[in-house]
């Protein structure tokens, strides 16, 4: 989860894929902590915005009946904080949503998503949100 | 203690690696975009793709925290100017250049920067403190020939510790001109001279028979 | 005045005939030859081919009797740690260090040196003539 519009499709998706499989669902937000403060730096405004954002998660997944359990992190950068979370808690599926996004003109993907797309232990499901949302 | 890193080539990568092992923060600052992927890909967030001599990168890699940075790029100016910026604007308290020429040694020091390390110098001295005779121009020879002078420290619990070294199979081409053990200081070995924990070990050896005969000495029990 | 220039470019060329043509006995020091085409067929100075942040070249190109030393590589390092070389172990009377980069260039003029910033200098000419009436 990172607060954006992809947000609700990526929980639909993984909540139908564990639905299937009878499995669980770990919702997380990694807040990117700048090389300038400390890892464990108290950052509270980015704390409340990552624990609304994972609440509106289980809030959806509930509606669909799935078992979600939701994970803060503090990271130095988000890509290699999920591919350690999926080592840890040995997932089968990495399940990431992307807003369709343009910088100087151009369709980016961003970091994260090629890094975990490289590095996941697991398979990962990308969706991409429709290019007017 | 978080650590600063500048130069992600073949020092800076197992000088990370090791310091990581050590339970140290650490960040690595290189220019190439390649490298920075290799690391990134095998030891995770530790890395920023930038100059680090540039002051800018400095102060968003948080070098104002840092406890420590150390320069090990293959250029000695790059070195220097990374640990002076890093003294004069951001006043880390240790700062350890890399030297590669080690005529620069003296240099740095009275430019202010009093810890270096030369691998070069390292490697010298030894080979000085074991054979005084031999011309050191070799050394430069080796290297264009498929040889590599190459040391390493022999682990407490390594098998080959209690051996004598005739006793350990050299790959072909292979020579140990000088061992460095904490009882006896610097010898040239004899196959009678037993390895002992915590010894130094240099060897000569063609470039591919390098890790093989390192692990010969440091693979665990 | 005795002047040793490290750096054969546009810059370091035009220097070396300017303080030649003023009567300055001038050395010119270059890692490549080839750089030493830029001086004309007249000029009386010396080159020497070597690098600049070696103290047995600087010798050899006769720092130690020189009234002045310029660093005008392409390199900023580069020229940091030659002009440092010269100030401070050689003590040559007058140092000048070109550095483009503007915040590497106010560090060090900070801690002593005397350095020109060509990418401030050009700017400000550039921002005056383009305000000028």
């Amino acid at each position: 989860m990172n607060g954006s519009a992809a947000d609700p499709d990526a929980v639909r998706l993984a909540c139908e894929l564990a639905h299937d499989s009878n499995a669980k669902v770990y919702a997380m937000y990694v807040i990117e902590v700048k090389r300038s403060l400390p890892l464990d730096a108290d950052l509270a405004q980015e704390t409340a915005r990552g624990e609304l954002v994972l609440a509106d998660a289980e809030r959806l997944a509930n509606t669909l009946n799935c078992d979600i359990e939701t994970e803060l992190l503090q990271a130095r950068e988000v890509g290699p904080a999920i591919v350690d979370l999926a080592h840890e808690r040995r997932a089968d599926v990495l399940v990431m949503g992307i807003i369709y996004k343009r910088k100087f003109g151009e369709f980016t993907i961003g970091e994260t998503v090629p890094y975990v797309l490289k590095n996941a232990p697991c398979q990962v499901c990308l969706t991409r949100q429709p290019e007017s949302a | 203690m978080y650590i600063i890193v500048v130069g992600g080539g073949k020092v800076g990568y197992h000088l990370t690696k090791a310091l990581l092992a050590d339970g140290h923060e650490i960040l690595v600052i290189e220019r190439d975009r390649r490298k920075c992927d290799l690391i990134s890909d095998e030891l995770g967030g530790v890395v920023m793709h930038g100059d680090g001599c540039e002051a800018s990168n400095l102060a968003d890699a948080g070098t104002a925290r840092a406890d420590m940075i150390i320069a090990v790029t293959g250029d000695d100016e790059d070195n220097m100017v990374v640990c002076q910026v890093a003294k004069a604007k951001f006043q880390v308290p240790r700062a350890i250049a890399r030297i590669n020429n080690p005529k620069n040694e003296a240099i740095f020091k009275r430019l202010g920067i009093d810890e270096t390390v030369s691998s070069t110098q390292v490697i010298m001295e030894r080979i000085q403190m074991g054979m005084p005779t031999h011309p050191l121009l070799h050394l430069l020879d080796v290297r264009a020939h498929g040889l590599e002078v190459v040391e390493f420290r022999v682990p407490a619990g390594a098998r080959s510790v209690g051996r004598r070294l005739r006793d350990i199979i050299l790959p072909l081409h292979s020579v140990i001109p000088l061992i460095i053990s904490p009882s006896k200081g610097p010898v040239v070995p004899t196959g009678e001279t037993i390895i002992e924990a915590d010894s130094e070990v240099m060897a000569v050896t063609r470039t591919e028979s390098e890790d093989q005969l390192r692990l010969l000495f440091t693979e665990a029990r | 005045m005795r002047v040793l220039i490290m750096g054969c470019g546009r810059v370091g060329s035009t220097l070396a005939v300017d303080l030649d043509r003023d009567g300055h006995e001038v050395t010119v020091l270059d890692l490549n030859a080839a750089q030493f085409k830029r001086l004309p067929a007249g000029f009386r100075g010396v080159s020497v081919v070597g690098n600049g942040i070696d103290q047995d070249t600087l010798r050899r190109a006769g720092i130690e009797s020189a009234d002045a030393f310029a660093a005008v590589t392409q390199g900023d390092n580069r020229n940091l740690m030659a002009s440092q070389i010269a100030k401070h172990i050689f003590r040559v009377p007058r140092v000048v260090c070109r550095i483009y980069d503007p915040i590497r260039e106010e560090l060090y003029r900070g801690m002593g040196l005397e350095t020109v910033s060509p990418t401030l200098v050009i700017s400000g000419l550039l921002k005056a003539s383009i305000e000028r009436e």
